[in-house]
């Protein structure tokens, strides 16, 4: 239980009240369905995290774009980089190019072992950085060609 | 005033340097910060956006704090900041914020708590200052006396000892410097542990 206080301040879930004379299940947890037929993971409804910006267990509502990607960076703390590919078409040449753009979202404790590689499924929600401004709402494992094989050890 | 709180003028996600291109607009005016102390009530009233008000307090000595698990709250007397999560800086010079901790006077909860339940807080103080004319001694009728006994009351040791010495732990949650007041909850359970212990580690 101490591993999730690690800030300076008290960390808990706004809307729950710990300190009831009557206790009913010990540490009450909130959580919430997205919607749009999102899957509310078990290690958010299970887990003892507490992270304000998850989307299932925060304070923050999916609404507006849904995209996905690739995992393009898993670096920072609770976010990631997605990369989503596209091909531009050249009406002169009447061909296509390559083209990218990084979307930095934020990433659920709920999410556990996100690699580079991974798809993933993020939704729009309100800022919540500099640059933020989705959240991670689905992960999909990269399929490994023959994966009968070793990886790592 | 200066201060905006536009992103016009910081670099793009990519690293870009944005163009300067307009002025400040009004819309993105921010003000100085209201830094509330503890002191002689003094608010100021600023007129904001759409012709509303904030109360800018400051300097605030009372506030009213709740006391969860017995669900009441009472206007109580700040006494000092104890503690604050992002500065030190602010707890020297006993700046109310929200999300400090202080420390609050316990008289109108240790009252209300002895009229309710007829029992006294804080043991071994007020056992020394013998049961004289305490609200827990007052004489009640038999019916009241029924329903006082009925009632269950259980205090944590570590909020006893609180009101021992008759001072209470206690969290800021309003924004003194929006609304101009000063309220927020009594520390309990794993909350007042929590802040007990980096009190006591900074000291």
């Amino acid at each position: 239980m101490s591993e999730q206080q690690n800030e300076r301040s008290f960390q808990k879930q706004a809307s729950v009240f710990l300190n009831a004379k009557v206790v009913n299940k010990k540490n009450a947890r909130w959580y919430k369905d997205i919607g749009l037929g999102f899957k509310t993971p078990v290690t958010a409804i299970n887990g003892t995290y507490v992270d304000k910006k998850c989307p299932f267990t925060g304070d923050v509502s999916i609404r507006g774009r849904i995209l996905s990607g690739t995992v393009h960076s898993t670096k920072m703390t609770n976010t990631i980089i997605v990369r989503r590919e596209y091909l531009h078409y050249i009406p002169k040449y009447q061909r296509y190019e390559k083209r990218h753009k990084n979307i930095a979202a934020h990433l659920s404790p709920a999410f556990i072992g996100v690699q580079k590689g991974d798809i993933v499924t993020v939704g729009q929600c309100r800022p919540l950085s500099k640059t933020i401004r989705f959240n991670v709402i689905k992960h999909q494992k990269q399929q490994q060609k023959g994966s009968k094989q070793f990886q790592k050890f | 005033m200066g201060i905006s709180r536009d992103s016009r003028h910081k670099r793009s996600h990519t690293g870009a340097k944005r163009a300067h291109y307009r002025k400040k607009r009004k819309f993105e005016l921010g003000r100085q910060a209201a830094n509330t102390r503890l002191g002689p009530k003094r608010i100021h009233e600023v007129r904001v956006r759409g012709g509303n008000k904030k109360f800018r307090a400051m300097r605030l000595e009372a506030g009213t704090y709740s006391w969860g698990s017995e669900a009441i709250s009472r206007s109580t007397r700040i006494v000092a900041v104890v503690y604050n999560a992002s500065n030190n800086e602010l707890v020297r010079t006993n700046t109310l914020v929200k999300g400090a901790i202080v420390q609050i006077d316990a008289t109108p909860f240790r009252q209300w708590y002895e009229n309710r339940y007829a029992k006294i807080l804080g043991k071994k103080r007020r056992a020394a200052a013998e049961e004289d004319k305490g609200e827990a001694t007052k004489p009640r009728s038999k019916h009241l006396l029924a329903k006082v006994a009925a009632r269950k009351s259980s205090v944590e040791p570590a909020l006893d000892t609180q009101f021992g010495s008759g001072r209470l732990y206690a969290i800021i949650t309003s924004r003194p410097g929006q609304s101009g007041r000063c309220d927020g909850y009594i520390l309990e359970g794993k909350e007042l542990d929590f802040y007990l212990r980096k009190i006591r580690s900074k000291k």
